[in-house]
């Protein structure tokens, strides 16, 4: 399945136009700051906002010159900034509204299971806590049977802990149906995301691979104070001695600190931040930092008075380095030069 | 307790009083999501003409409803396919005059409740598969439920109180056009203080008891559900 749109259109000052297509499949990041369009686009693709131009959705024309699908006609699911339950109904009831009202309804019990919602169901939507609400409405955007779900900052308001909840539920709902988040939140995008759109005053101005738009220097996102590299790696041993896991990228090995040996077999997702690495002509002798690694520098620029954003080579992975300027005057970094990578803090994501 | 005279203006007051707020009901349902979500030229002034009952003196409007309701008006023309020369001195005439008297009362609540509809459920009803109709019955009325509750008794709490407009234009015919307040002035006028007693008090009464009730609807929905 592919979401294919081209779409113009004036919201109050802004104005936003956009052009992009994907193959609608896992999580696609909408990513931008507060007011670049990402809500807006979003309420366009689900035809709540007027504009003008086109939206496909694999064989499915939603909106062309001609015809416009209203939003009760199109396939999907959605999930607001806030809970937006209804507030006359009880849990029960705002499932209930929405499996009555389209046609291939979900399995109401599979989808309880699932988001954990069944001590919550006759209660009044009042009486819910945030990350209950949002749960409930996650719940009542999956009954819809949705082909594509669209999230709008979901998580926005929410405490770590129901955070990092939802998000393993999204990522679980994204095998089986593709998701566009909408969200401004670097850890979000890092978790979530295999694909990324970044949005910049009403414009798409990049998309691509998550990890590939996260180390372009030239990108908005390796210009960012909290900068972060996703790479991808394979398990390996795990020192229970130590507590720490292994992990394989590019023939070179990660150590993790581990509670306990991580379990799975997909590739695994390596973050690494910018400011958590440093940069040195030879292998330090003596150092207390696991995790040094030949790299070779792809290219630099200046990120900030004073400081530096170099992108190394780590095979065919990248890596960001923030360093100072001064530093990478002394240490002659530029393109095609041999260094060795420090690593003082890598997180699974 | 009352006399047979009194009771049938009781009830043509009932009757009128019922007849107008269910008619206003409708009227103004979809009158009032039209001035609560629309922003037109034009807009304010035609609100001040509907909210014009609140201020002018009830025999000014009467008045004018004695011209345009008699037999010389659009009234006159109406009243042919009833037999008759003209709707003033009709209950059907009582109704028009009514409906004009108590229409902010009941248009006021509906659009102030309709108002406070958070546009967002409305989309958030749009993507869960919900017409335009769908959407007004399932989720507009229901949550404008106090607003509904709160014009059907001003409506009909305030058409019962009437009393101006009712003088210029029904003429107080027994059974059809005699109100209770008609009938109370009638009795003053008389000197019968002992029957205008008696209506005063049940009137009295049957108003405290719907407003109260209405009241502690109300206290009872904003603790109990809703936020």
């Amino acid at each position: 399945m592919s979401l294919a749109f081209s779409l113009s259109g004036q919201v109050g000052q802004c104005r936003l136009q956009v052009q992009a297509q994907l193959a609608a499949t896992g999580v696609t990041v909408l990513f931008g700051p507060s007011g670049s369009g990402k809500s807006t686009l979003l309420r366009m693709l689900a035809g709540l906002q007027d504009c003008d131009g086109e939206v496909r959705f694999g064989e499915q024309l939603w909106q062309t010159d001609e015809v416009k699908l209203p939003p009760w006609e199109r396939p999907l699911g959605m999930m607001f900034q806030e809970p937006t339950l209804f507030r006359h109904l009880s849990v029960r009831g705002n499932l209930t509204y929405v499996m009555k009202r389209r046609g291939k309804a979900g399995d109401l019990n599979r989808v309880v299971n699932q988001t954990r919602i069944e001590a919550l169901l006759d209660r009044s939507v009042a009486t819910l806590s945030g990350g209950e609400a949002q749960r409930v409405a996650l719940a009542r955007a999956l009954l819809a049977g949705p082909e594509l779900l669209l999230l709008d900052e979901p998580l926005s308001g929410l405490d770590h802990g129901h955070k990092q909840e939802l998000l393993g539920m999204v990522s679980e709902i994204a095998r089986r149906v593709p998701v566009i988040y909408v969200t401004h939140d670097l850890d979000e995008l890092l978790t979530l995301s295999r694909q990324v759109w970044l949005m910049e005053q009403g414009r798409i101005v990049a998309s691509g691979k998550a990890h590939e738009e996260l180390s372009r220097l030239d990108g908005p996102l390796a210009q960012r104070g909290d900068a972060t590299a996703l790479l991808y790696g394979e398990l390996g041993d795990y020192d229970s001695q130590d507590h720490l896991q292994a992990v394989t990228v590019a023939q070179q090995t990660f150590w993790l600190p581990a509670a306990q040996p991580v379990a799975g077999d997909e590739p695994v997702r390596l973050r690494i931040a910018a400011r958590d690495v440093s940069l040195c002509r030879q292998t330090p002798q003596d150092s207390s930092i696991l995790n040094i690694h030949p790299v070779q520098v792809v290219g630099l620029r200046e990120v900030g008075p004073g400081q530096a954003m170099v992108q190394l080579a780590l095979g065919d992975q990248r890596l960001l380095a923030r360093i100072s300027s001064r530093s990478a005057r002394e240490l002659e970094v530029f393109p095609g030069a041999q260094l060795y990578a420090q690593v003082k803090a890598v997180a699974l994501g | 307790m009352l006399n047979d005279g009194d009771w049938l203006a009781l009830w043509v007051s009932i009757k009128l009083a019922l007849v107008t707020t269910v008619i206003l009901l409708m009227l103004c349902t979809p009158l009032a999501w039209w001035l609560a979500r629309r922003r037109l030229p034009g807009q304010a002034l035609l609100e001040a003409l509907l909210a014009l009952p609140l201020v002018l003196p009830p025999s000014v409007l009467g008045f004018y409803l004695l011209i345009v309701l008699g037999p010389n008006g659009p009234g006159g023309w109406f009243a042919q396919w009833e037999d008759a020369r003209s709707l003033a001195f009709s209950f059907t005439g009582l109704v028009i005059g009514s409906l004009v008297y108590s229409l902010p009362f009941v248009l006021q609540p509906l659009k102030n409740a309709f108002a406070a509809i958070e546009p967002r459920q409305l989309d958030m009803a749009a993507v869960s598969g919900a017409r335009p109709m769908d959407r007004f019955f399932s989720l507009v009325i229901p949550q404008a439920r106090q607003g509904y509750a709160t014009a059907a008794i001003l409506g009909i709490a305030h058409t019962l109180g009437e009393f101006g407009v009712v003088l210029m234009i029904g003429g107080s015919l027994a059974g059809e056009t005699r109100v209770a307040s008609v009938a109370l002035y009638e009795h003053v006028e008389a000197g019968d203080y002992a029957n205008a007693h008696r209506l005063a008090a049940v009137l009295l009464v049957a108003s405290v008891l719907m407003l109260w009730a209405l009241f502690r609807w109300q206290r009872k929905q904003t603790a109990g559900v809703l936020p």
